[in-house]
């Protein structure tokens, strides 16, 4: 039986009629249609659907719509104000972290949960907070390298 | 050779739109009235059907259309996209869906619905009546008397059988101060593309089809399609995505999901979209386990002098890429590798009831240089011989005719450069002795190396290698590059453009890659065997060339001087050592405008001759098939009590020609790595011994390394040898990285505990095995 | 795609509503907090039967709080959160329960929960192992009104718990151990986001000469149905000066404990030798963090 469900995705307000069954990365992809949250696997184990629930970073594919009553979602596509990209994006651009670019927008949406407690990570501590994430194009350096240089940016 | 754009880290145009969201992966594709179509996969390794019905599967709410063997058109073909679909040296003996099962997963029935969740549904009502068959999922067990045949005209199960020979094997044995023999093996690996196969087929009232899928090879989809449906080429029409999430490899093949998808879509007028789950990705494509077996002879000083090697290669239900991997695996993961007079070399791709294979980073090479690499360590730690001598001894040299094809030459080859530079970056002179090392936690540095390979597939039999672009400048100053390759990460689109922006005076942001689809450009080539830069690369420039000698034309007509004279820089035509110039953008003004133009004297015409578009076509091969060459060194740490390997630190070299761009260069090693390092230490999928069915279907259980397990460090060393054929002197690099670290890791780990594991993956179990520990 | 099979998912207020719901859908409902194993459960063909889901994370058991007697944590507290409570952080007796937490990716931290990780009883998981070294406490919730049960007694076998129907987990109670305890967890992992292939936690209480006043040992991951208490290690310490000697006899001993299973991550005889390696280890951790 389909509930309606209101959650603010991105600063704006949704009124959702939604399966008990659907995940938030269903809501966000086929009824909203945005795309930057991604499938890989269907299963928490790639990281590629990665957004933000209340500012924490969570695997869309495994969170169940009605229990987004009244949550806060953020996404990529919240990334960017006003045109201008955030840090972390310019950086995942500049320092070559983009390859295929599939597991990006989960990648970024992680380390932006981490910056905002972590002001000077090292190199140990970005890997760390990125295990959830896999990437099999860029091996993980440039993209090490883009979120401490974010870092110090943001 | 002095170039502005070439050889600057330019950043990827297709970034932008990727860190906010990436709207251009097919895996975004929806059309109106869309239907979603599941597949029902068998349950059973080896098994004829003998009944389906779907008439409950049919009857439910949503269900537009069912598909069963019996729909479908049986025609056999090889669904390997670079080559033509009946070539003679590969085998065709793939159906879209059958009646006999030949692995478990195989698609057995399909369901086109309104929703992905009602087609999943519909196919929990089919009832599937199957006699289970013996099933064979060992080739050696497959190719003995008396094993289930999988195949009609497959004897022994024994799909092919190449082999190759130089000088006399014999001779070379006699000559032989020592001899050694080993068998290693590899196991079946996925390529862990990150966005699934998935496809959306549309057709019109005509029957004409218009496809969208994560691919790497748009004109192979649109002639296998063609094939496998029995239309004329013509009515396919295969849009190019403008990125797609990964390949490596996996993506070169004809699915069973663009064929069904496309039946649907004429059955039902609508268009119809599949996407794979991760698991169905899984028993999708792989590489192929390959067992090879070296007897090697030498001199004490380490000359070859034989070289014998047996591969067996199992290549599962269908032979799909397996008639090909055997052959790039026997010439470039063993034979050419080394020179040596008397070698000689025998493959065979197995049938059995495992899953079937796919392309993958490498193709077969990975699996010969673990051995081949392997060994030689093998050999120099036994005669106590220097393991850098030992290769340089019996490497080919610059100038040398190409292993391959002697009518190519080594034009560049700096694989001694890539060795000794390598090798001083690491400290490869202060390594310990093997074994040496004090502690629970040991250290090692090993290295392997991949002295030949390819810069796409000129000369090779059967397989397509003709690139295409076409090139048109616009009224902005910008140009507008067109050509069918397929950017699936490693930076085809960057790279081409830069070609371009290079060849025609651009600065790198202004030339554009844009739409395409296989009604409106040349053919190309997939984006494989590491041939994009050199060979769609060389096209890029070919047709370049024609959009700037057109312009100078008409530059040289405004300019009141002669094409010869003028050069471009940075968007601006000058005559050469003058002050003199036009802009491109007021050169397109003048192509571009009216013939009569209205002045205040009044009307007044220009010329007919300066009057089109300025546009450029090519379509060629390329010139040649240059060998890169490349090593990779990896210091490492074995944990003693568990067996768990570190890695601390890598440096890969590369004779690469030229840098097209530096940091998608380094990209490439980088990710390479962690491709080649799970293939050493982690990854396997793995079946059950008796129903067949795939234990490792997510990423919980296939085990691919996150950014924990990565060193710290990877450093590459780019050696620009200028390759005379290349676009701007570039060769190829993708391919080597990914090859190298399976060895070097094997090597090091030697060198750290003494342990030689021939089998991969090596994990920390067969470590404390071989440490005696358990 | 979704869990077609599941068609409700409620989020009940109070527990009468959950054990209102609990009665209506009997096997057919499966309490849920932070959801995170359904999926997977879903794909391991193990949600049999289960239609709905109720979601207990409106029912206030996101609290933890600590007094002098030990620590009090809500069945939905979430590992994150957990993570951030000092007496967690910071402490040598709950050294176990913090290292196990730090091994999960970011996005499973944030939304596991301590409730569902336990009542889940699946001997891969990591939690379980390190809160049966620091003798937790389970709190339960039911029709017959709320229950204690020691972890140990907690987990019945392969994802069985022994909960009646009616009941779920309410939350946690970590017992503060005496002065001079400490506890450890080591998981053996493949990669950063995987199920161990074995864990070992330990918790030991020492006097001031180092003699070892309580041990336990606990060894979880493939070994057996339910985290295994290692007795003849823990014997073996009990009431000896906890040497450098006696500690790696310690891990050796762990070995008769175990009966582990052989699958495709790896062998019986490999788990056996890296539960030794890790009872060792993790001995020598919990001891230094009474050192400090």
């Amino acid at each position: 039986m389909k509930k309606l469900i209101t959650l603010e995705i991105n600063g704006e307000q949704h009124e959702l009629a939604l399966e008990p069954s659907e995940t938030l990365l269903q809501v966000l992809r086929d009824e909203l249609g945005l795309v930057g949250a991604k499938r890989g696997c269907d299963s928490g184990g790639c990281g590629c659907c990665t957004v933000q629930v209340d500012g924490q970073a969570v695997y869309s594919c495994m969170q169940f719509a009605h229990a987004l009553q009244g949550r806060t979602v953020k996404t990529i596509e919240g990334m960017s104000q006003n045109g201008e990209l955030d840090p972390l994006q310019a950086a995942f651009i500049e320092e070559g972290a983009v390859q295929c670019g599939y597991c990006t927008c989960g990648m970024i949406m992680t380390a932006d949960e981490f910056l905002a407690t972590e002001t000077e990570p090292d190199d140990q501590q970005i890997r760390h907070a990125i295990a959830g994430n896999l990437c099999r194009c860029t091996g993980y350096q440039k993209i090490v390298t883009a979120i401490k240089t974010a870092s110090a940016r943001r | 050779m002095n170039t502005t754009v070439v050889g600057e880290s330019i950043l990827r145009p297709d970034a932008y739109e990727k860190v906010q969201g990436g709207k251009g992966f097919p895996v975004n594709v929806t059309l109106p009235r869309m239907l979603h179509a599941k597949l029902l996969r068998s349950p059973y390794p080896y098994a004829r059907i003998l009944n389906i019905d779907a008439s409950a599967a049919e009857e439910l709410t949503g269900v537009k259309a069912v598909l069963l063997p019996k729909d479908v058109p049986q025609k056999k073909y090889c669904p390997v996209y670079f080559v033509p679909t009946m070539a003679a040296s590969m085998v065709q003996d793939m159906v879209v869906m059958s009646d006999t099962v030949r692995y478990a997963g195989q698609p057995v029935a399909a369901v086109a619905a309104t929703t992905p969740e009602i087609a999943e549904r519909a196919l929990q009502l089919i009832d599937v009546e199957y006699e289970q068959l013996e099933a064979v999922f060992d080739p050696e067990s497959a190719m003995r008397e008396g094993a289930p045949r999988l195949h009609e005209d497959a004897e022994n199960n024994i799909a092919v059988n190449p082999s190759f020979t130089f000088g006399d094997l014999e001779a070379g044995f006699e000559g032989a101060d020592h001899i050694f023999e080993g068998t290693y093996k590899t196991q079946r690996a996925h390529t862990c593309y990150l966005e699934p196969r998935v496809c959306v087929v549309d057709s019109d009232i005509n029957g004409r089809l218009t496809v969208h899928s994560s691919m790497q090879h748009m004109f192979g989809l649109r002639e296998k399609l063609a094939f496998v449906l029995d239309i004329p080429e013509s009515m396919v029409k295969v849009v190019k995505p403008p990125y797609i999430g990964g390949g490596f490899g996996g993506k070169l093949d004809i699915g069973y999901i663009e064929p069904i998808a496309a039946l649907f879509s004429l059955k039902t007028g609508r268009p119809v979209r599949i996407e794979q789950t991760r698991y169905e990705d899984f028993i999708t494509t792989t590489r192929n386990p390959i067992e090879v077996y070296l007897k090697t002879g030498v001199k004490s000083d380490g000359t070859f002098t034989a070289r014998y090697a047996l591969s067996t290669l199992d290549c599962g239900a269908h032979a799909t890429h397996g008639a090909e991997v055997i052959n790039v695996h026997g010439m470039f993961g063993i034979l050419l590798n080394y020179r040596c007079a008397n070698q000689t070399w025998e493959g065979r791709t197995v049938y059995t009831n495992n899953m079937i294979g796919g392309g993958y980073r490498g193709y077969g090479s990975p699996q010969g240089s673990f051995a081949v690499e392997s060994q030689i360590d093998e050999i120099c730690d036994e005669l106590d011989l220097d393991p850098i001598e030992f290769r340089l001894k019996n490497a080919h040299q610059e100038g040398d005719p190409h292993p391959f094809n002697p009518e190519f030459t080594l034009s560049t080859y700096r694989f001694a450069d890539c060795l000794k530079q390598a090798a001083e970056r690491i400290g490869w002179t202060d390594r310990a002795a093997a074994k040496s090392s004090n502690g629970h936690k040991k250290r090692g540095i090993g290295f392997g190396c991949q002295p030949v390979w390819v810069s796409g597939c000129m000369g090779f039999p059967d397989i397509y290698e003709h690139s295409g672009a076409i090139i048109k400048l616009n009224s902005d100053g910008t140009a507008d590059l067109s050509n069918a390759t397929v950017d699936m990460g490693s930076g085809q689109i960057t790279t081409l453009c830069q070609i371009a922006a290079e060849e025609l005076g651009l600065a790198a942001d202004k030339v554009r890659m844009t739409y395409a689809d296989t009604d409106t450009v040349p053919f190309d080539a997939p984006s494989h065997a590491s041939r994009v830069t050199y060979s769609a690369g060389n096209a890029v420039k070919a047709a370049s060339a024609v959009v700037k000698k057109r312009l100078l034309e008409v530059a040289g007509d405004l300019l009141e001087a002669s094409s010869e004279d003028l050069e471009v820089r940075d968007g601006v035509v000058y005559i050469k050592g003058s002050d003199k110039k036009i802009s491109i953008p007021d050169v397109i003004k003048r192509a571009e405008g009216p013939f009569v133009v209205m002045t205040e004297e009044g009307p007044k015409p220009t010329t007919i001759k300066e009057k089109g578009t300025i546009i450029g076509v090519a379509s060629m091969a390329p010139p040649s098939n240059p060998s890169p060459s490349s090593v990779e060194f990896v210091e490492l740490e074995v944990d003693t009590d568990t067996g768990e390997v570190e890695i601390l630190r890598v440096v890969f070299a590369h004779d690469i020609g030229k840098v097209i761009n530096p940091m998608a260069a380094e990209g490439q090693v980088e990710g390479g790595f962690q491709q080649g390092m799970g293939y050493a230490l982690m990854e396997e999928i793995q079946f059950d011994a008796d129903s067949g069915a795939c234990l490792t279907a997510d990423f919980l259980d296939y085990k691919i390394p996150t950014a924990v397990e990565m060193p710290p460090s990877i450093e590459s060393i780019f050696i620009e040898s200028n390759e005379p054929t290349g676009p701007f002197g570039a060769k190829s690099l993708s391919e080597p990285c990914v090859s190298v670290p399976a060895p070097a890791i094997a090597n090091a780990i030697y060198n750290a505990v003494g342990v030689r594991v021939r089998e991969l993956p090596i994990t920390p179990e067969k470590i404390l095995a071989g440490l005696g520990k358990l | 795609m979704s869990l077609t099979s599941v068609t409700g998912y409620f989020t009940p207020e109070d527990n009468e509503e959950v054990l209102g719901l609990l009665q209506k859908y009997g096997d057919g409902a499966m309490i849920v907090a932070g959801g995170s194993f359904v999926h997977g459960l879903d794909a391991r063909d193990l949600l049999n039967g289960i239609e709905v889901l109720i979601d207990i994370r409106r029912l206030g058991l996101d609290k933890v709080t600590a007094d002098s007697e030990g620590l009090d944590v809500g069945a939905t507290v979430t590992f994150s959160e957990l993570q951030k409570i000092s007496e967690i952080r910071d402490s040598a007796a709950f050294g176990a329960v913090r290292d196990a937490l730090n091994y999960p990716p970011t996005q499973i931290r944030n939304v596991a929960t301590v409730g569902g990780n336990i009542a889940a009883a699946c001997p891969y998981f990591d939690l379980p192992t390190a809160l049966a070294a620091v003798g937790a406490i389970v709190k339960v919730q039911g029709r017959g009104g709320p229950r204690e049960i020691g972890l140990q007694d907690f987990f019945a076998g392969l994802f069985e718990n022994n909960l009646e129907d009616s009941e779920f987990v309410s939350g946690l109670y970590l017992p503060l151990p005496p002065p001079r305890s400490a506890s450890a967890f080591i998981k053996f992992e493949t990669n950063a986001n995987d199920l161990a292939i074995v864990n070992v936690a330990v918790g030991v209480t020492l006097d001031e000469s180092r003699v070892c006043q309580e041990a336990r040992v606990v060894v979880g991951g493939g070994v057996a149905e339910t985290p295994v208490r290692a007795s003849s290690s823990e014997s073996l310490m009990q009431s000896e000066e906890l040497s450098d000697e006696l500690m790696r006899q310690a891990g050796e001993a762990v070995q008769s404990d175990l009966q582990p299973m052989s699958d495709h991550r790896a062998s019986a005889e490999y788990r056996t030798a890296i539960a030794k390696v890790l009872t060792e280890r993790a001995l020598q951790r919990a001891v230094a963090r009474i050192q400090l």
